[in-house]
């Protein structure tokens, strides 16, 4: 053997070789791939003990628990947000709003952290200093105070029932301005169903343990009432853990509710009250209603000079007729009313509708007789009266003075129409505005008709966003102050639609705000202070924390009460409940409806004119009984508008009053948005093929209002001569994940005011599909 | 045959043998210096000794390492857990062990216990579903430890950070728990017991 270059080159292969049989080199390479994960600068969560704590989303109305890890990046920090199981509604369930509310709240690109002021000539923001910003509004408020006009300030805020609701209500008063108005929602046009019918104005459903359920076009299953405790009550319906109901969905849409039902009545868009009606006439007429509940009811027969329920509905809703005009099978509308009318206990379900807006109150009334026809009423799975939640008032909402309001009480029985206190301020009839407050809600997206709320916001010489993100009002605003997340502040939240026991839930601060960010409820308290006299003397609370305290002192110790988070009444009040109506008792004639309206028509021959100027169609003969009246928008139908736009809700997104978040874009179905952005709206095949339209087809959808551009999905679930849009996309705002994805529905719903109750409509559009 | 084609054929075998001899260096360097220049050690604060506490506690390793109420595990016992048994001013015991620990007992400082088990950030695992729900014996992950009178080095990968028990003592980590805890070792448990194994379930 000679050692040369060739025989170290052979051991020093074998070697090379040697060493990559052994692990040396791959256990190297597998820690290198670790290591580099653990890069100082690479984000990584500290250690630190873990704890839960209880809030309520005051979104959803959910209770939840936080986890929340100590010690991490900048003190305590929210890991997850999970249901709390101790809460008798959600029992531990989640709705992915709630769950992925911490992309919101980490989300630094869309929080705003200090206040913001903007230049009207460039559009520029700089940051404020908290003091610098209280006293630009509170010198501006208090500038057209002194100047005696302040009806030139107007204020939008979310939730009317919440502490920060009624803080703005006060320093609204306090001011001597009547133009506040709050998201519209359909618990004002339940309450005023059951006020004008069981002189009660906080009720619910049943589901829970009702046998047979009938839905009047209500999304249960995207997001009604508490979203847990609905899809809870669904699934022991359905086999968990028990399988004991029937579940009908009257709707003209396969909509997820729809089609999981055990029957779907297709009907025509709106007609939903009509067919509450009919099956009133077929109960009356086959007498299968409660013949107890009825004695002891007032109007089911005739009173004087006016036609009682009962010969009202055999007269003008034959069952035929409106089986014919709603489009649906007469044997099925017949088979869903036998069964109603036979089952054990049986409820029948309004509101809100696919909009997510307060609906048509006459719809409402026609459902509440069904039920009252069922004599449901206080029974285990009927309609259910809630018990008051034990609330002081907080403030002094009583307003100073005889100032005008935009919009006249007498247009409705709901003062809160934000459509029509902004369509009136546009046009300056009476008069214009100079300051506008928007206080949550995200009215400039959320409308009810964006295009007239941003028309607003723009026109408005000093517009005020308090909101805890860059939303679509912060983009209007001159003026921006960032308010806290539910998770860092305090806040609280009243019961959702349609829970048949109250509730109540508080939020406190979980976690360490944004630096500037103050509770919505403190900013208002700030402004009063500054402003001294009458704000300040109307809402003498220190803090927001102090004005909880002082609301919910009946609850018991606060500390407490905000460590549970919750108030909640223990179970459903069963057994008759008290009409606190002019009769006492159940009214199909409304009484103190009649008795409302006379007093303001003065005159009894004025009382018909004053039903028609309301817009009520049916005349006097109707006004005072439930019954059915076409969408007011479906008028434009037939001026080159042939179709009928209606909303898609779904519970991954929201109604838009609050924010979305990436997750719930991200996991939308391509049947909703398309392509990363394209919004898909549903149109039926056969409708389609008549416009010449064919599926993936650009379209934009045109109505009086605006217009929405998006890609055409076939469904043979979507009624005919009907266009479905989803709601709740569209953003402009909230980052690259959330904004443009879609086009907003509320660019081009149409709105307009419910006859009775003065809310503001938009669940159903005339529009044009064009192929573009 | 020439004498140049004897001199090749002599010539080419012996170069293979040092081809061979340089693999088999080679491979033993690799074996032996793997866990030489990657591991390097750190002495626990104190001594513990796991089989003395556990001939005096009647709930073996629950008695200390307990669950919370929130389903999470206590892996190191608080100071007042200890307290429960052992006094500041009344040592158990002489030596400089038990000085050491009264120290932190009297500061009621946690002792600054070096985990051989921990597992990285990412990880998220419940002893709760795994005890209380599968009703697995602490041995079946953590082997003798329990049973052992002191506590060995704590030994960590210089890159990483690691603890070695996460690998393994083997330099090729083929064992599985209770000798090693890698992702692998988890899923073929998941597999094994017909339980999920998504992404999710660990990695939250």
């Amino acid at each position: 053997m000679q050692w040369d270059r060739r025989a170290f080159i052979k051991l020093a292969v074998g070697g090379v070789l040697g060493i990559h049989a052994s692990p040396l080199v791959w256990k190297l390479m597998d820690d290198s791939t670790i290591w580099t994960q653990n890069w100082s600068w690479v984000p990584v969560p500290e250690d630190g003990a873990v704890a839960f704590a209880n809030t309520v989303s005051p979104q959803t109305g959910n209770a939840v628990q936080t986890r929340l890890v100590q010690g991490r990046v900048d003190g305590t920090r929210a890991i997850r947000v999970e249901g709390n199981p101790a809460h008798p509604l959600g029992k531990g369930g989640v709705v992915p709003e709630d769950a992925s509310a911490l992309q919101l709240l980490y989300n630094d690109d869309i929080r705003v952290k200090t206040p913001l002021m903007r230049d009207k000539a460039t559009g520029k923001v700089v940051p404020l200093s908290w003091p610098e910003a209280l006293d630009l509004l509170a010198g501006n408020l208090a500038d057209l105070v002194k100047k005696g006009n302040a009806q030139g300030i107007m204020a939008l805020g979310h939730d009317p029932d919440s502490t920060t609701g009624q803080l703005l209500l006060s320093l609204m008063a306090s001011l001597g301005s009547p133009n506040v108005a709050f998201t519209p929602d359909a618990r004002e046009t339940l309450a005023l169903a059951g006020l004008v019918m069981m002189g009660q104005t906080e009720f619910g459903f049943d589901l829970a343990n009702s046998d047979y359920v009938v839905s009047f076009g209500t999304p249960l299953l995207e997001g009604f009432g508490n979203p847990v405790a609905t899809r809870k009550a669904f699934a022991s319906w359905r086999g968990y853990p028990k399988n004991s109901g029937f579940f009908a969905q009257i709707e003209s849409r396969a909509s997820v509710t729809a089609s999981q039902a055990d029957m779907w009545l297709a009907c025509r868009p709106g007609t939903e009250g009509a067919l509450a009606m009919a099956m009133c006439s077929i109960m009356i007429q086959e007498g299968l209603y409660d013949q107890n509940a009825v004695e002891n009811s007032f109007g089911f027969n005739d009173e004087g000079d006016f036609p009682g329920f009962k010969s009202y509905v055999l007269k003008n809703y034959p069952r035929e007729q409106v089986a014919a005009m709603a489009g649906v099978p007469l044997s099925k509308l017949l088979k869903l009313t036998l069964g109603f009318a036979k089952a054990k206990s049986a409820v029948a379900v309004f509101g809100p509708g696919n909009s997510g807006g307060p609906g048509r109150m006459y719809d409402y009334m026609a459902v509440m007789a069904l039920n009252a026809l069922k004599g449901n009423i206080g029974k285990p799975g009927g309609v259910i009266i809630q018990k008051d939640i034990p609330l002081k008032p907080v403030g002094n909402p009583g307003i100073a003075g005889n100032v005008q309001p935009l919009v006249s009480p007498i247009q409705g029985l709901d003062q809160n129409n934000p459509q029509a206190l902004a369509q009136a301020a546009l046009e300056g009839k009476p008069y214009g505005i100079n300051t506008l407050l928007l206080v949550g809600g995200n009215f400039v997206y959320n409308g009810p008709s964006a295009g007239t709320m941003h028309k607003l916001a723009r026109q408005t010489p000093f517009v005020v966003a308090i909101t805890p993100f860059l939303d679509e009002s912060a983009m209007v605003a001159d003026l921006v102050l960032p308010s806290t997340h539910w998770l860092e502040g305090w806040g609280d939240s009243v019961t959702p639609y349609g829970s048949p026991v109250a509730s109540y839930g508080i939020h406190r601060p979980l976690i360490k705000a944004v630096p500037e960010a103050k509770d919505a409820g403190d900013i208002l308290l700030a402004v009063a202070a500054r402003l001294g006299g009458k704000p300040a003397a109307a809402m003498p609370y220190k803090s927001m924390q102090e004005a909880l305290a002082a609301r919910t002192e009946a609850m018991g110790d606060f500390e407490e009460l905000a460590e549970q988070s919750y108030w909640i009444q223990e179970k459903p009040a069963y057994g008759a409940p008290k009409f606190n109506t002019p009769s006492g008792k159940f009214e199909f004639f409304s009484l103190g409806l009649f008795k409302l309206l006379s007093g303001r028509a003065k005159q009894p021959a004025a009382l018909a004119q004053l039903v028609a100027s309301m817009g009520v169609a049916g005349g006097l003969e109707a006004a005072f009984l439930p019954h059915w009246e076409a969408p007011a928008a479906l008028a434009d139908l037939g001026t080159g508008m042939p179709l009928v736009m209606q909303a898609v809700p779904s519970l991954r997104t929201t109604w838009g009053d609050d924010a979305t978040t990436p997750y719930m874009v991200k996991v939308l179905p391509d049947t909703m948005l398309a392509d990363k952005d394209k919004l898909v709206v549903e149109m039926n095949p056969s409708t389609a093929h008549e416009l010449h339209i064919y599926e993936g087809d650009m379209v934009r959808v045109d109505s009086t209002e605006g217009s929405v551009t998006a890609k055409v999905h076939l469904f043979e679930g979507a009624a005919p001569d009907m266009v479905f849009v989803p709601v709740g996309l569209g953003h402009d705002a909230f980052g690259f994940q959330v904004a443009g994805k879609g086009m907003n529905f509320n660019g081009a719903a149409k709105v307009t005011s419910d006859p009775m109750s003065g809310l503001p409509i938009w669940e159903l559009t005339a529009v044009s599909v064009e192929k573009v | 045959m020439s004498s140049h084609q004897q001199g090749k054929k002599q010539r080419s075998r012996a170069d293979w043998i040092l081809l061979f001899v340089g693999l088999v260096v080679g491979s033993a360097f690799g074996f032996w210096l793997t866990p030489t220049i990657l591991y390097a050690e750190k002495a626990q604060p104190l001594q513990f000794n796991h089989k003395l506490h556990l001939e005096q506690v009647s709930d073996s390793c629950k008695s200390c390492h307990t669950l919370r109420e929130d389903g999470s595990f206590s892996g190191i016992p608080s100071i007042q857990s200890c307290m429960e048994c052992h006094e500041a001013d009344s040592p158990m015991g002489d030596g400089a062990n038990e000085a050491a620990f009264l120290k932190y007992l009297k500061a009621n400082q946690p002792i600054p216990w070096l985990v051989y088990s921990r597992q990285p950030d990412c990880v998220f695992f419940s002893h709760a579903a795994h005890t209380a729900n599968a009703g697995f014996e602490c041995a079946r992950c953590h082997g003798d430890h329990g049973q052992t009178t002191k506590l060995r080095p704590y030994e960590y990968n210089r890159i990483t950070g690691y603890s070695r028990d996460i690998w393994g003592k083997g330099p090729i980590g083929l064992s599985g728990p209770p000798h090693r805890m890698k992702m692998d070792d988890c899923a073929k448990c998941h597999s094994e017991n017909g339980v999920n194994r998504a992404c999710f379930v660990c990695h939250k």
